[in-house]
This record gives C-alpha cells, structure tokens and sequence, in this order.
C-alpha cells in the first residue's frame, strides 16, 4: 500500500478490495448492524417484528432490501426506543429543514470509524503533512467533528475563524484567512458564494486573501461544474473539492477528477431507491437511504433521507472502486412541478448555459399554480435573454412553462434552503 | 510564555488562542471546575449554545478535538449536546429540548433573548424555566435582568480574548478567578496558563483571597444586584 501524492491517494486497505470483495465485507458489516439494531435498540426490533423480517439470516444485499426503510418522523416518534446502549456522549442536531430535528448521537468508537474516511477524502483534495487547514466549526456538524483529528494524524494545523456558518460570520472568515494563511480549506457553499457577493467594490478583493489556498471542500451545496469553475476562478485557488454527507452517516468525497464524489463505502452503505422501493440503476434518480455501518452511536439502519441522488455509471479514472454519488437535491431545495421533482441544481445547471449567469443566486418559487406545470425561478440581477432562458427550462426540464422573477438589487441570503414559498417575495414577472 | 508549537488556532473576538501538546486537557479540567462551582453535578448532560470556536464548545468532548484527552463530558462522565448559536440553529432548540431532557443549558447571553422567544412561541418556556439551569454566558458585563428572557440560574463570566473562565459561584454568588489559572494585579488580570494578552476589569468590584470558602485562594469578581441581573 502506499500514499501517492498525485492522483487519487490510496492507502487503506478497504479500497483495494475487488466489487465481490467489498460486497461481502459489507454484507457481513449490515448484519452486524442489523443484529445489534434488532437485540438493543427496540425501535428496531419492534419494527422489524412487524414488517417479518430478522438479520439472522441475512446473507446478501438482497435480503438487505427487505428490511422496511424509516424516516426522521420514525425516529423523533420513537422517542427512547430509539435509544443505543452504544450511542456515545456527545449530540448534534439535524438542521430540521425536512420538519422537525433530530438529536443525533456521537461515541469515540463511531468518530475513530469516520476519521479515517475524513482522511483519506483530505488526502484526495490534495492534503499534505505540514500545511495549515481553516475549517468549519466542529460544533455544527457530526462530520465536522472528524475534521480536525483528520488534520491532526495527517501532520497539519488546524486554524479556526470566529463564529459560525451564516453570511454574517464571513468577515470573521477572512480576517483568519489573512492572518494564517491556510493551504486549505473546508466550508460550505452558500458561505463560499456569500463572501464572494460581500466582496463587491471592497479593497481586499477574495483573490487576494486566498492566495496560497491550494484546496477548498465544500458541502452543503451540490457544485455544477460551472460553478465549481466560478468558485475556482473568483478565488484563484488551485482547485474546488465537493464533500457530503448527512448526520445520519453518510460519507462522500470527490477526487480531483471530479466525476461525482465517491461513496466511502467502508463506514456507510448506500441506496438509490425508486418510489416504489425498488434499487435504480447507476445514472437514474431516486431517493437516498443511508446505513450506518457501525453499531456505534445513533444508529440508522435503511433511513430515508429524503435526497435525491443517482449513483453515477462506469468507473472513475481515479481507480477507486468506490461507487459514486451525487446528491442533486434535498426536499428543502426542490419543487413539484406537475409531477416531475425539479431541483435547484438541475435549475442552475440551465441558467448557467448563459455564462453571465454564473454566480448569481438562484431560487425556487413554490406555488399552486406549479401544479399546471408552471415552474417558477427567482433569479439575482437583472434580466439577461429570459426567453432563451424560458425555452432551454422547459425543454431540458420537462415543465409546460417557465415563470422567472429577477430580484435586481434585491439579495437574498445563500443558504441551504433553495426554495421560497410564493408568499414570500413578491415581485413583478417577466 | 507562547505556546509552543500550536497546532491549534482560534481567532476569537479581539485576539487568538494557540494550543499544543497538553494545553487543551488544562482547559478542560478548568471549565469543569467552573460547571462543578456552579452547581452542575457528576453525570449531567450540558447542552451549550455557542459557536464551535468558543472553548465552552470545543472543549466539551474529547471527540470535539484532537489532543484533548478527556473533554467536559468524559470528566463528567456525562453528556455534552453541540448547540450552534447562528440564529438558524437556536430556532431549532426548543425543538430539541422536547426530545431530551437536559441538565443545564449554557447558553451565550447575545442569543438568550431569541430563544426565549422561541420557547415560549412553543410553549416550552415555563418547563424549561423548571427542568434546566440555565447558564448564561457574558463578556464584560452581567447582562441586566429581562423580565421577557429566560431567567438564568447561573452566570458565567468568558473573556475569550483573554481565556478568562470565571463561574458564579453558588456560595459566594460572586465570580470566582481561580488561583493558578488567575492573576490579579490592581485591576488587570492575567491568564497564567496560556499566552493572552491580560484583561481590564473596567467595572465590577474586586475580592482578594479568603473571601469565598469555594475557593479560599481565588480572588472573586462582585457586581451589584442590577449588575448581577436581579
């Protein structure tokens, strides 16, 4: 085994498992899981008895299928039956966007488990021993936490700005991006795009402040590739990493490739279902349920997220065999129009055909009349070509029509939250 | 003294923290020295509301940092919730104090009125007021009481320029500066355990040694009733 320092680095042995290999490793880890989920978590077990299915015999991923899959409303409803012996001491909360939070648990054994993937994500963004990360408060996030132990083993320093993720904290952001001068970074999107909006007619331009930044992984927001670009370019750093991942589990990190982030196969195990429960193939959308392959912490055995992701086709040329998958939408950034699921992504990705276009923050309007097939998007700035614009969503999207309303000077915070209800910005139409 | 070789650095508001080997475990076992002067007993669960670089958060677990050995929680054997304080994530507390019964809630004094109002849009106001203390976090300054806020049980004093941790004491109800992690000199005190610029008690009245059993070497910091928020 060895740490290349170009290309996708690959030291650990989980990754040089062949597809069967690694489809056995995981087949045995779910039954563990499931065996534990099903003798000291009676929320499972209760479950489970009820739906007819128990992980002794489990076998394959097959038999895997068969158990029932859960939501967050399950769990907030279990309540203490939901309880791991195992769970740990330490709780972060989801961001309740998708109803109400859910308090998600955290113990040494389970971190120790997602260290490692933190590490080997870092190392494919281009981490070295001796350089200076700035990341995102360990508080916010379970993954978070993982971060600066990862920096720690890989050899780095770990440089932390004050205050939290919100557009008003990005001043506080650059003012330790100067002062440390990081190689790398870790923040999400909206935070990225609301610095680089502040920064208009300032004396310090980002560029400027990011000089040295060799890396930047970003969550919390899916990258189109022109967007990725747009960071990239705005910045001037050498390259834009995107990292996900859900409080339940979930781990993903892009290689420099950038083909779709790779699923770190040996802590989560991952499915793209249809509505009807049924696995779709790789490249088709579903809806994303997570297993936790650790019978530590909180445990979450076939959760339904809620996301829509697809699991991209083929192999990367990275050479990695772990499957790859993007996170196009979650419910809080995506509408129903008549009845296809148009996500804030798929939106961007047309208005961002206009290269003038790129940057500019991009809003989904819900409303009634979405159910006629209207598709209603709020974008920053003023009008640029709307009906090319207006042809390229409702041919690529698939939507009778495509309403826009432009915002001009009006900015509206970046968020994680993709989606306005009509009521909320009122404005005239073009 | 600096810290030699830091491998941890947090801006805070007027200054930085560095940390090396060893440094993040002094810290710790101080702020659990602070919760125990303020009344929060072995095995207790703390949420605390606050941002991730404040080291009332960071050094709550072990798994929060690396090289810290034993956080709040495991010094208390307890349980330690990660409460962000952006404004997003304090709407959502009262939601998560319906789920879990907490011991004491710490909570910075510039985010308590938001979610005083969030509890009570709830409804949650009364039976947080009678299940939790409630710990409330200040800079320079107790903040005056607000009939309209969530009432504190205790108060605790963080300078974060200065790492100065002072608790209120539940014997003396002054502020107590802990002898070997404290200096006072006239009204400027220094922070013997890390390198920080010291700290300028502008109001508030002074105590010298002996004047708390608590803590019979430490010097205490008193405000007046309105100053203490009563």
């Amino acid at each position: 085994m060895r740490d290349t320092t170009s290309g996708c680095a690959r030291n650990d042995l989980i990754e040089t498992l062949s597809g069967a290999q690694l489809t056995a490793w995981q087949t045995g880890r779910l039954r563990e899981v499931t065996n534990h989920a099903y003798f000291d978590v009676p929320f499972y077990r209760k479950l489970w008895d009820r739906a007819g299915v128990e992980p002794g015999p489990l076998r394959s991923l097959e038999d895997f299928e068969r158990f029932p899959t859960i939501s967050k409303h399950d769990l907030v409803e279990a309540g203490d039956g939901w309880t791991n012996p195992h769970q740990g001491p330490v709780a972060f909360s989801t961001r309740g966007t998708s109803g109400a939070p859910l308090l998600v648990w955290l113990s040494a054994e389970e971190e120790e488990a997602y260290i490692q993937p933190t590490m080997r994500g870092f190392r494919w963004a281009g981490f070295r021993s001796g350089m200076t990360a700035l990341l995102m408060s360990p508080v916010w996030h379970r993954l978070a936490a993982c971060e600066a132990h990862a920096i720690a083993r890989l050899g780095g320093r770990c440089a932390f700005f004050w205050g939290s993720m919100g557009s008003e904290f990005t001043d506080s952001f650059l003012h330790t991006l100067s002062s440390q001068r990081p190689e790398f970074i870790t923040t999400t999107a909206p935070f990225l795009l609301s610095l680089i909006r502040g920064s208009h007619g300032a004396t310090n331009r980002p560029h400027q402040l990011f000089k040295g930044v060799r890396s930047v992984v970003v969550v919390g927001l899916p990258l189109t590739p022109r967007m990725r670009e747009f960071l990239r370019d705005r910045l001037e750093v050498e390259d834009v990493f995107e990292r996900g991942g859900t409080q339940e589990g979930a781990a993903i990190d892009e290689c420099r490739w950038h083909t779709a982030p790779h699923v770190h196969e040996d802590v989560c195990y991952l499915e793209v279902l249809d509505d009807a429960g049924i696995p779709v193939a790789p490249g088709s959308r579903g809806r994303l349920i997570v297993t936790k392959l650790s019978t530590a912490g909180s445990v979450f055995v076939r959760y339904d997220t809620g996301d829509i992701a697809a699991f991209a086709p083929g192999q990367c040329p990275c050479g990695c065999g772990f499957r790859r998958l993007k996170i196009y939408g979650r419910p809080e950034s995506s509408v129903l129009v008549g009845d296809r699921i148009i996500t804030a992504y798929d939106v961007r990705m047309c208005i961002e055909e206009d290269p003038t276009l790129v940057g500019r923050n991009v809003l989904l309007i819900r409303e009634a009349n979405a159910r006629a097939g209207v598709l209603t998007v709020a974008i920053e700035g003023e009008a640029h070509d709307p009906a090319k614009l207006q042809a390229r969503l409702r041919e690529q999207l698939g939507v009778a029509s495509a309403d826009l309303v432009w915002l001009g000077d009006l900015r509206v915070n970046w968020g994680f939250r993709q989606v306005l209800d009509g009521r909320e910005l009122q404005l005239p139409r073009s | 003294m600096p810290t030699e070789n830091p491998y941890l650095l947090f801006d805070v508001p007027g200054g930085q923290l560095a940390f090396g080997d060893g440094d993040l475990d002094v810290w710790a076992e101080h702020l659990a020295w602070c919760y125990r002067m303020m009344g929060i007993p072995d095995g207790s669960t703390i949420a605390v509301q606050d941002y991730g670089s404040s080291p009332i958060s960071f050094l709550g677990s072990s798994l929060l940092m690396p090289g810290l050995r034993r956080g709040v929680a495991e010094r208390f054997d307890g349980r330690f919730i990660c409460l962000d304080a952006s404004a997003e994530r304090v709407t959502l507390t009262p939601a998560l104090l319906a789920q879990l019964s907490v011991d004491a809630l710490v909570i910075r004094e510039d985010v308590l009125e938001l979610l005083s109002a969030e509890l009570r849009k709830k409804g949650f106001a009364d039976l947080a007021q009678r299940t939790m203390k409630t710990i409330v976090v200040f800079g320079d300054e107790p903040p005056a009481l607000n009939p309209v806020r969530l009432q504190p049980s205790r108060h605790f004093m963080h300078v974060e320029s200065a790492l100065l941790l002072a608790p209120q004491c539940v014997k003396c109800d002054c502020f107590h500066l802990r002898e070997g992690f404290y200096e006072v000199d006239g009204r400027m005190i220094r922070n013997l355990r890390l390198a920080a610029p010291p700290y300028y008690l502008s109001r508030g009245e002074l105590f010298g040694p002996s004047h708390c059993a608590a803590g019979i070497h430490d010097w205490c910091i008193g405000w007046s009733p309105r100053g203490r928020g009563i």
